[in-house]
């Protein structure tokens, strides 16, 4: 199984990390890299990942996304649904050359973001963009594998009928060899608690898999590791939480309200949590042994000086979780049977070192690991139904 | 070419046509179908039937030598090759065991990948649109309602049935789900055809499920039978009926290569 780095923000450190050999590729990201800056990076950074072409809101220019030549405001100014009827074929044509020109692994059909789903929203998207996309790609003998781009809304996964429509429809294309699956993730908690929708998920993609489909799921955090037993071909690790979780504000042009700044976090592939750095300073203080708990990495000895000032904007926590996760993940076994007992006995391992650590520090419920007793049921759950 | 033919006789009446089978001096045998032009709806469907059978050219279909329509008649007529052999529905105790119907069932997704392959669904899958060529090929017969996918869609979207031979319909055809008709629809047919060699019953016979339902309406509850009285089920056939009479076209193959694949490990 693969790990991209889902670019965003400071797309540097991805970068940095991945000459390292940290990662297998990267997903670029529209709004925050000037298109002729990616086309002139160097190939070694671009042929094994692949570009999110990003029209998830048709004529919304956030960030650079207007110098994408695909960027449907530079067809014509104030481009809208109806325009797509006469130039869904330049628009797919434009964004399949600028695809190929960076000589990407991939090639990815885009897809558009609506907060309700329209009834009329997969003919349109198959008729806009599947269709023109993969006539394009054949008319212009590119042997190149194509993905479509997918957001899952939450109510995709728990009602039958529009489950069934979006795999339906998914399933329904013969010319794509997988998947860019983005699960919207609309939950208050870091970590997702829900067990039915978590166990929804992976019933999502075993169908997916099931059609033969390559699953490369994007936007994920640690819950990467439960979904990793559906045996997908690839999951992200992004720096900060907006690029371990999806939601549509990042690409809208006003945010609302002002954004607050988080608190600087560690990742921690034992306890399977981003820790706030608070409580690790009252580990340090509490707990002689407090280190065991995290990592080895180039990065941690300069984090663990007492003296270190622990911001959401330094760069350590986060190239000192891409080091960490990538490791975690490559340290799956490969065969699924295996994967799910490993993953269950770490996560029974993560639960029983929390309970030393509560001996001394108390967490809060974004540090500690309440999302790990869902995790195990929803593991269990699955397999059950593997096995059934 | 009409005025060369003899004709010899009548054959039995398809759907709303008269079939007559004739000769001709160049061609041989050949089989006139005339029938009444009802909507411009059915013109079209007979237009594209024909288009497509003169592209053809495959011992899969049958030859299409003319097409002649009678504006003020309001009439039409077709020359095509007549086929020599036995419809499936006269031959089915041929094929009873698993190898042999999955035999039977790699040539005909042969035949249904040249129009898979095109975008085109046959969406008339029966015993009685298949015949059973003298060497044991079958040919694929009847595309009067094939779904052309790339080409607009002839039926009303008010319509509460698609076009279809209801006891061999997949659901999606049943609820005129027109979104979702594509190849994986022609994959339900051949799964009630396959089953129905096996068992020598309808698959979704109440008689063979055990329940007081019509078959439609088993094929509805998704309630059919890999067993009877006197057949024992058969892993393969029980895996192939579990790809292909799903409910959702999601849970059966995805495309003609997966299907092909599986049959390929039984012959």
């Amino acid at each position: 199984m693969r790990v991209y780095h889902q670019t965003g923000f400071r797309d540097k450190w991805n970068i940095e990390s991945f000459q390292k050999g940290i990662g297998d590729g990267i997903i670029f990201s529209p709004i925050n890299i000037d298109a002729d800056k990616l086309l002139a990076l160097e190939p070694k950074l671009k042929q094994t990942g692949f570009l999110d072409p990003q029209l998830y809101l048709l004529n919304e220019a956030k960030g650079t996304l207007d110098t994408y030549p695909y960027f449907p405001g530079n067809i014509k100014p104030d481009f809208s649904t109806p325009d797509l009827d006469y130039s869904h074929i330049q628009l797919a044509e434009l964004c399949v050359d600028y695809q190929v020109k960076n000589d990407f692994q991939y090639l990815l059909i885009p897809t558009r973001y609506y907060a309700d789903n329209p009834s009329s929203f997969f003919i349109q998207s198959t008729d806009y963009f599947v269709t023109p996309f993969c006539d394009t790609v054949k008319e212009k003998g590119i042997d190149k594998s194509i993905l479509l781009s997918v957001i899952v809304k939450e109510i995709m996964l728990s009602d039958e009928e529009k489950r069934n429509e979006v795999l339906n429809w998914i399933t329904g294309h013969q010319d794509i060899n997988g998947v860019y699956l983005i699960f919207e993730n609309n939950f208050s908690t870091k970590q997702v608690k829900d067990f039915e929708y978590l166990l929804n998920v992976l019933r999502f993609i075993k169908v997916l898999k099931d059609n033969q489909l390559e699953i490369h799921i994007g936007y994920t955090n640690t819950e990467a590791l439960i979904f990793s037993i559906t045996m997908p071909a690839s999951v992200t690790m992004g720096s900060y939480e907006n690029l371990r979780s999806f939601g549509i504000k990042r690409f809208q042009e006003l945010e609302n309200g002002r954004m607050r700044a988080p608190r600087a976090r560690l990742y921690s592939s034992k306890l399977l949590q981003w820790v706030d750095y608070q409580y690790i300073e009252a580990m340090r203080e509490l707990m002689p042994s407090y280190e065991e708990y995290f990592d080895d990495s180039e990065y941690r000895p300069l984090m663990f000086e007492p003296e270190y000032n622990w911001h959401f904007q330094k760069p350590e926590p986060y190239k000192h979780y891409f080091h960490v996760f990538n490791n975690q993940i490559k340290s799956l076994p490969r065969r699924q049977s295996e994967r799910i007992d490993f993953i269950k006995t770490t996560i029974l391992n993560a639960i029983e070192l929390y309970r030393n650590i509560e001996k001394n520090v108390l967490l809060d419920d974004d540090s500690n690991g309440s999302h790990l007793p869902t995790w195990f049921n929803v593991i269990n759950a699955f397999q059950k139904e593997l096995n059934g | 070419m009409i005025g060369a033919c003899k004709v010899i006789k009548d054959l039995p009446k398809g759907g709303q046509k008269t079939v007559q089978l004739a000769e001709h001096p160049e061609v041989g045998s050949v089989v006139i179908k005339r029938g009444e032009i009802r909507s411009f709806t059915s013109l079209e469907r007979i237009k594209r039937e024909v288009e497509l059978l003169s592209e053809l050219k495959s011992e899969y279909y049958p030859q299409q030598y003319q097409f002649n329509i009678e504006v003020k008649k309001k009439e039409f007529e077709i020359v095509e090759d007549y086929i020599e052999g036995k419809v499936l529905r006269e031959v089915m105790g041929d094929y009873r065991s698993s190898k042999e119907i999955f035999k039977l069932l790699s040539s005909i997704t042969k035949g249904l990948s040249i129009i898979w392959n095109r975008n085109i669904v046959h969406r008339d899958l029966k015993p009685e649109n298949i015949i059973i060529r003298p060497n044991g090929v079958p040919c694929i017969i009847d595309l009067g309602i094939a779904r052309f996918i790339d080409l607009e869609s002839l039926t009303k979207t008010i319509s509460p049935m698609g076009p279809c031979t209801p006891i061999y319909a997949a659901p999606e055809q049943l609820t005129n789900s027109k979104a979702l008709i594509d190849p994986r629809t022609d994959f339900f047919g051949l799964g009630i055809i396959a089953l129905e060699l096996f068992l020598g019953v309808h698959p979704f016979d109440p008689a063979v499920v055990g329940n007081h339902f019509s078959i439609v309406e088993n094929i509805f509850q998704n309630k059919y039978a890999v067993e009877s009285i006197s057949v024992t089920k058969d892993s393969a056939m029980v895996d192939f009926a579990s790809k292909t009479l799903q409910t959702q076209p999601y849970n059966r193959f995805r495309n003609g290569t997966m299907l092909n694949d599986f049959i390929a490990k039984y012959i």
